[in-house]
This record gives structure tokens, sequence and C-alpha cells, in this order.
């Protein structure tokens, strides 16, 4: 117990021997001061403490004068590094509060565990965590989940983003990595360990660049200072964890950093699952007034690919429109609506036609008949004629699960429902819009890497034919190629141009309701649906 | 985690703050032992020895002897400077370290060797305080201290008396010339028996050159043939008094007149109440002969004589007039709420020198000095010019505070 304080107060002065030298010297200072006073006869001492007000603040405005010259001039602005020091107590982020990521959560508290068992692990001769790497889409809890293994460890936290490293005078970001390191280093003797966090690895982990003129050499010298840094450790017997993390590519960082010794364990950190999502739902929507019948599992089918980062912020953006429309309680519409302003944008309503309106109905309307008949993944939540972004309507679909894979009948699907609109357009009008643009772009997009790249054409051509240089390609294949992607794409046409045309009631049924309400609920669509007899044409899962 | 520097340096200045004012309540110099402050000061600092301390109501009086104050050629001598600015700096470090409510000082520099040579530093204490505070300028700060080098009309008068009475008992040819005024031991006496024997004396400054000496003395003598029978009346070793008017402005014979109890007339001895005439004179002297201020010294009189003093220089400094006009004396008092200034200015080169402007100066300079003592303790001050005839104008307290103002010119107020 003795040894352990004597040890925190050792470290305590090795962190903050300037603040306690500079402290001592004031306190000395001050009492030579009270001293000479006291000498003083007491018209001097009268004088000199009548000054002391007007001197304290012109020193104090001499000090800031100077202080701010000093950063506008010497230190590049008021740039310098902060680094965020924190208890790990006082992080306060427990495990119950990590949810949507079990499985890096169950990697993350083994790491905890190491943490805490380290006298252990060294008796049995087993191998000291060094440093451990979270990889994955922003947004999906890699702070917070470092946070929490702090939190648990109950060891200080230093928090860093990579780009505050990054400095235009190489040697700066050295610099901060060496003085970073000693810092975790003093506070891991006082209290038995300590976590540097550094965010955004891959602004100094990248791979090294070794170029001639000199280019990258400061994120070069950054990195292998931070590679000697961890190294280092091990020499010194440190129990100093690194946890980094990044968002980039397991290959775009430097393989010298991903070596054992240094980032040892690696998390991956995904998008979150469908049970997960409801957790994370139920999470916020705990945290917000909301009304009961909330359909928790549809709002989580409805936001598949969705990080918990942007399912907080469609909470919070529910509660703001509530709040907003004079509510106290969260409804169905509001978040519905806070959706949609994160997926599809905010609505902007532009001054249409009455024949423009119309297309746009029978456009979207094509879209969305095509996508709930034939789609075999994809679920319809909305459809709509309001203007968003450059978009004049949209058919917002979510596949009902993740999927990972794309198989020929969900890419000719993508086709088909991307070609309705055109062929809905046509069908009533005799004519066509631009509107289809960025349908057509999509659409061929996926013919054409269905025939040159994965092998789902019907010529008998197979494998990738894009890492084949164009000038090694010949034209036979080529037009082979062109043809087979051209032959989807009229395939699709007529597959689309028959169930319109079988559908058309239907068809103009939606187009009717769309120019009357001009958005349509997921309700709503199912209901005209199941009216004319119309089912999803799923897969059932296997 | 960090938190605010504020969050502790604010604290951490007041508790200083704090600290140093704890350490502020007491004065270096307290009123119990100011005396004491100032000897031992000058001891133990300046290595002055027989200074002499005295507190009279708000002044404070400051005696040191001095061996040669003045050197031959009439210039003050530089060892008694010395000692006299050494004292100086004494008393304005225990003045404005001390707690008890002094407001004027008079440092008496008095010479061992030349009776009555003395030096006289009077000053107020805020000026002081002042000139330390660079409120006011060194120059000014000079121009406010009334310094005197003079002979103490007092102090000579006494000592000429004393030299009177030393010959007259040495010499029988000087006291039959005065044989008739100092009835009746050289009237009655046998000559050669007469002894007179000083045993009090008291003085009173008539002007800054007369005194008035009050004499009592024990006086013995053997009747001359015929006189006997004085014995019953003046046995030896009765008591006498005498007056003394001594003026020293008068180099050669400054005994001016000599006033007896006794004497003789219409054949009968009579006798006078000297004592009483002489307590009916007003003592116009500030210093008494142990040196220190005889009375309380006020802020009136003390502004009074300044404001004369200033008058002098007034003109001396100024690059204009320094060559066209002369003042030759100046004085100044305050009687009666009123100040009194009279001048004697007489164009040196120019006849032709508006007597106005000598006027128009000493008012504005008057105005000013008044002004920034913040003095209102008069009703009026009147300026006299005595070479033009006792040329002379009054001016009312607020009068002298619009002309100070620029608010009126002399063409608005009448001479008279």
């Amino acid at each position: 117990m003795a040894f352990m304080t004597y040890r925190k107060l050792k470290m305590h002065f090795m962190e903050h021997w300037v603040k306690i030298v500079v402290g001592i010297t004031i306190v000395i200072l001050i009492i030579l001061s009270i001293w000479g006073l006291a000498s003083l006869e007491s018209f001097y001492r009268h004088l000199t403490i009548a000054q002391m007000p007007i001197s304290i603040l012109l020193a104090g405005l001499n000090a800031g004068i100077f202080v701010f010259m000093y950063m506008i001039f010497l230190q590049g602005g008021f740039s310098k590094i902060r680094q965020t020091t924190v208890k790990g107590q006082n992080v306060n982020i427990h495990w119950q509060d990590v949810i949507g990521m079990e499985e890096a959560k169950q990697e993350a508290l083994e790491v905890v565990q190491l943490i805490k068992d380290r006298t252990k692990l060294l008796k049995i001769g087993g191998k000291i965590l060094r440093g451990l790497l979270m990889v994955g889409p922003p947004g999906c809890g890699k702070t917070y989940l470092a946070k929490a293994i702090a939190t648990e460890a109950g060891i200080p936290f230093i928090s860093m983003s990579g780009s505050e490293f990054t400095e235009i005078f190489v040697g700066v970001g050295a610099a901060r990595v060496r003085k970073l390191f000693k810092k975790a280093r003093t506070l891991a003797y006082g209290n038995g360990a300590a976590i540097i966090f550094i965010d955004e690895l891959d602004a100094i982990g990248r791979q090294r660049s070794f170029s001639f003129m000199g280019g990258g050499q400061e994120t070069n010298s950054t990195q292998n200072q931070l590679l000697v840094e961890m190294d280092g450790l091990q020499e010194k017997d440190y129990n100093v964890i690194i946890i980094g993390a990044t968002n980039a590519a397991e290959g775009v960082l430097d393989e010298a950093l991903l070596r054992p010794g240094r980032f040892d364990r690696k998390i991956y950190i995904d998008r979150p699952n469908l049970q997960e999502r409801e957790k994370i739902f139920e999470y916020y929507l705990k945290k917000i007034k909301y009304v009961p019948d909330i359909d928790i599992g549809r709002l989580a089918r409805q936001a598949v690919h969705k990080s918990p980062a942007e399912i907080e912020n469609m909470i919070k953006e529910a509660a703001l429109i509530a709040t907003r429309n004079k509510k106290e309680i969260v409804g169905h519409k509001e978040l519905s609506e806070a959706m949609e302003r994160i997926d599809m944008g905010m609505k902007h309503r532009k001054q249409m036609t009455k024949e423009e309106k119309e297309m746009v109905a029978f456009h979207e309307t094509g879209h969305l008949v095509v996508m709930y008949i034939l789609h075999p993944t994809d679920d319809v939540f909305k459809a709509s004629i309001i203007s968003r972004k450059e978009a004049l309507g949209v058919v917002h679909a979510q596949p009902r699960e993740e999927l990972y894979t794309h198989n020929r009948e969900r890419i000719l699907a993508d086709i088909k429902v991307k070609i309705g609109g055109y062929v809905a357009e046509k069908m009533r009008f005799g004519t066509t819009s631009d509107g289809v643009s960025s349908d057509f772009r999509g659409a061929m997009w996926f013919a054409h890497n269905m025939v040159w790249k994965i092998g789902m054409g019907d010529s008998g051509y197979i494998g990738d034919y894009t890492v084949i240089p164009e000038s090694q390609l010949s034209e036979t294949v080529k037009e082979k190629l062109n043809a087979e992607t051209n032959k989807i794409m009229q395939d699709c046409l007529k597959d689309v141009e028959s169930l319109l045309k079988k559908e058309w009631p239907l068809v103009e049924r939606f187009v009717k309701e769309l120019l009357e309400k001009e958005e349509l609920e997921y309700d709503d669509i199912e209901a005209i649906f199941r009216e004319y007899g119309k089912s999803h044409n799923f897969k059932k899962p296997e | 985690m960090s938190g605010s520097p504020l969050k502790y340096s604010i604290p951490a200045i007041f508790l200083i703050l704090a600290c140093l004012a704890g350490c502020d309540n007491k004065p270096t110099y307290p009123a119990a032992r100011l005396e004491e402050s100032i000897l031992k000061l000058c001891k133990n600092e300046y290595n002055l020895d027989n200074v002499k301390v005295k507190i009279i109501g708000s002044s404070l009086g400051v005696y040191i002897p001095v061996e040669g104050l003045i050197d031959p050629d009439m210039k003050l001598n530089q060892k008694a400077g010395e000692k006299i600015e050494n004292t100086a700096l004494s008393i304005h470090r225990v003045t404005t370290s001390t707690d008890m409510p002094l407001k004027f000082y008079v440092l008496t520099a008095r010479d061992t060797k030349t009776p009555g040579a003395e030096f006289m530093l009077t000053g107020f204490v805020y000026d002081v305080v002042r000139v330390r505070l660079f409120d006011i300028s060194r120059g000014e700060y000079f121009q406010r201290i009334l310094r005197d080098f003079r002979f103490n009309p007092s102090i000579a008068g006494e000592q000429k008396v004393k030299e009177l009475f030393g010959a007259l008992n040495q010499d029988p040819a000087i006291a039959d010339s005065i044989k008739q005024v100092l009835y009746p031991i050289y009237a009655v006496g046998k000559a050669g028996t007469q002894k007179i024997n000083i045993t009090s004396m008291e003085s009173k400054d008539l002007s800054d050159h007369e005194s008035l000496i009050y004499v009592k003395t024990i006086e013995e003598y053997e009747p001359a043939p015929g006189f006997e029978a004085h014995a019953a009346i003046f046995p030896s070793g009765f008591v006498n008094e005498y007056l003394f008017l001594i003026d020293m402005s008068l180099l050669i014979s400054p005994v001016k007149e000599i006033v007896s109890k006794y004497f003789y007339s219409n054949n009968e001895i009579r006798q006078r109440n000297i004592k009483d005439t002489f307590e009916g004179y007003k003592d116009l002297g500030i210093v008494g002969s142990d040196g220190f201020p005889k009375k309380e010294l006020e802020l009136g009189w003390f502004l009074g004589q300044q404001i004369a003093r200033r008058i002098k220089p007034l003109f001396e400094n100024d690059s204009k007039l320094k060559d066209k006009l002369k003042i030759a004396s100046s004085g100044g008092e305050i009687k009666d709420s009123v100040f009194r200034f009279k001048f004697s200015a007489a164009p040196a080169a120019n006849p032709s020198v508006d007597k106005n402007i000598i006027f128009s100066r000493i008012i504005k300079m008057t105005a000013d000095v008044l002004h920034s003592y913040t003095f209102d303790g008069y009703e009026g001050a009147e300026f006299m010019d005595t070479a033009e005839g006792g040329k002379k104008i009054y001016l009312s307290k607020e009068e002298l505070e619009n002309f100070r103002k620029n608010k009126i010119t002399l063409d608005s107020l009448e001479f008279q």
C-alpha cells in the first residue's frame, strides 16, 4: 500500500514536475515578496500594495499579449496538441452501454481481462497484449468500445486523433508521439496501466511511402516513432495498451504496424445486424418519450445497414421534429420523417406542371410496382413524388434482411426496378423524360458487371474481363460481351413491359393515389397491393 | 479534467492580496514611539547625535545643534548641510509612515558657535507624501518648503543682554555710561561694588530682527556715601527687572532701549510694572529659544508665508519680465481670515512695464496655490504694492477662484 502510494506520488511528480517546480517557485517568491514588503516602511508598503491590483492586471494583459503573439507567430496558431487524459472511472461508459456489437464486445472483454490479469499472464509465460486495432465503418462505436474498455479496466485513458500528429513541420508529429507515450508511461507507472487511444489511426498508419523527393517524410517519421515507441514498451515493461481505431481497410495500414507485438489483436466492428439494431433502437428510444405501439422490429428492418450512430441520430432527429411540431411524444410520423430525412434528404417542393407531376408519378409507380412484385429481397417502405435533393420523386426500399451477396435474380430484379420508371413513362405517354438517366446508369452498370465481371451472362463467357487490358481483348469478345449486356437489358425491358401491361390498373391506381397524397407510406402501399391481390415475390430464407 | 486556469488563478490572486493586506495594518513609526523613532533613525542610520524632538499639537519640532552653520563666505557649511539633509530625510520617512496625524514639521539647525544663527525648514507633511507619489514635481515641492537662514532675534537679543551685563560687571566705564538707565545700583552704589546676576530671562520676537527681552536680576552693591538710606529700600541682593529692546539690524549698537523697573523722577523713586508690559507684547516668532515651535502651526500662516516667498521667484524665473522689473521685498500674513500680501515691485530698466501684469501674476499664483491646497479657511486676499504708494487690491475667495479660472480679469476689479 505504502509502496503504491510512493509510486503514485512519484508518478504525480514525474507527470507534473514542471507545475510543481513553478508552483513552489511562485510560493517562495510570494513569501519573499511578503517578507520584503513587511520590511518596507508603511508608506512604501501602502504604495506598493495599492499599485498591486493594477500591476497584476497589467502583468496578465502583457502575458496574454505575449502568449497570443507566441501562438500566432511561433506555434502556427492555437492548434497546439491537446491530449485528453481522463481516469478510467471518469470515462463512465460501461459494458451495458455498449450495445449492437456483441461479438466485438466479447473480444474487448477478453482484452480487459488481459489488462487486469497481466501478472497472472506473465507468470504462466503468456504474451502480453500491446495493441488492439479496431476496424470498421464509421459510427459503429469504436471509440465507444475503447472508452468502455478504459472504464472496465479502471485505468487512465489518453485519447488522441491521428490527425493531431500531422504537421507541416517534419519532426513535430514524431515529437508528439514521444510526448504521448512518455505521458502514458508515467500514468502507467502510477496506476498500473494506461490506455492510449488513437482514433483515425490511418492518418499516421498508412503504408509508408519512400520518395526521393522527400514527400511523405513527416508521416513516415511519425509512424516510425510510433513503431519505435510500441516496441519500446516491451523493453521498459510498462503496461501501456494502444488502441487504434480506423475505418480504412486493413490493407491501407502499414504492415509493420500490424505485425504481432504491435497491434496484436484486431476487432472488426461492423454495422449491426437486425437483432442488434433492435437493441439499439430500444436503447435510444428509452431515452425519449415515444408512443408505445411503435414496431421496433419494423424500424430495425427499415434501418438495414445503418450504423448505431445513424440510428441514434435518427431518434434524435425524430425528437427534434416532435418538438418542432409541438408534440410531447415521438410517434410513427416523426420517426418515419426522421428516417426519410437521413436517407433521402429534406423535402423541398418544386413547382411542377400537372403533366410533369403526372409523369413523375408514373415513373415512380413503375419502380414501385416492379419492386414489389418482382424483387426477391427488397421491401418498399415509401413512395413519394415530393422532390428531394436532385430527385423529383423517390421509392424507398430496403432489403428485408442483411444480405452480403447479390445473386443473379436479385441483380436482374434491380435492373428491372430501375427500368420500371422508363417503361411506365413510355407506356402512358408514348415518350420518356431525362429522369431515367440515373436509372439507366445504374441498370447498365449492373448488366455490364454481370457480363464482364461476374460471369452471369448466357454466352458462355465467364471471368472478369475488366482485368484484361483493353488492347488485349479481341473485338469479337468485346462485341459478344456487349451484345450479352444489351440482351440482359432487353430481356429485362420485355419482362417489365409485360408486367406493367398486365398490372396497368394497379399502376393507374398508384398514380392516382400519389397525385392525391404525394406520399404513400408502407401501410398504404401494402393495403393497395393486397386490394389487388398482389404479394411480394420474396424468397424464403433458408 | 484540466479545468480552467482562471478557476485557480483568481482565488490565488485574491489570497495573495489578502496576505499582503494582512501584513499592512501597522505603521512603521507608531504615534506612541514617534519621538523615539526619529532619534533612533537619526542615530542609527545617519549617526546624528544631540537631536531633540518635540510634538506641539499637529506640528513636529526637531532641533539639531551644528558646529559652524555658516562659512566665512556666508554660505551654508557643507557638513552642516549634510546633517540638515539627513535629519530632514528622517523626518520625511517618519512623518509619512506614522499613524500620528501630523500636519507640519519644523527643523531647526542652530549654530553652536554663532549664537542666534539658525537654519529653519518648515514643511507641510502632505506635500512630502505628494512629492513621493509624484503627484507634485520636486521643483514645486521645493517652492512649498519655507527655508529661513537667519539670526534668531530672541537668541541674539538674549546673547546681547548677557554680554551687556557681563561687560557691566567687568568694565565700570561702560556701567557709568548707562548708570542712569540701570537704576538704582549705579546711581546709589559705591563704584566698583556693584554686581548684577541674571536669574531669569524671557524673550519675544517683535519682528524678524527685533526682540524684547525681559530680565530678572539679583543686584548687590554697597551704598555710596550719602546714599546709605537707600539700603533700606534696596538692600544688597534685591531683585530687579529690566526690559531690553534689541534690534539686530543695528549692527553697531543693537540695544535700542533699556527700561528698568525702578526709576527716579520728580525727586522720588518710582517703579513700573515691567512684567505686565512684557506680557502685553505679542510674540511673532515661530521658534523659541529651545529650537522648537512656540505653538502649533496653522495652514493659513504657512500659506501666507509660502505665497509671499513665491512672489520674487515668480518674476525672476519669467524670461520676459526678469530684466524689466525687480521685486525688492515681499511679505505675507493672514489676519482676521484675510491674506495680506505686500511687495515692492520696481521697474528695473524699462519704466513702461504695466503694473497690472505684476498684480495679475501674483493674484493668479496665489489663487493656484490656495486651490492646490484646497484651503478655504479665508475670506479673501489683499495685495499691496508698497512701491506704488500703497496701491492695493482686494479679492474675495470667490473672485480669486474666478480669477484662477480666467472668468474675470484685473480690469473688472477695482484698485483701492
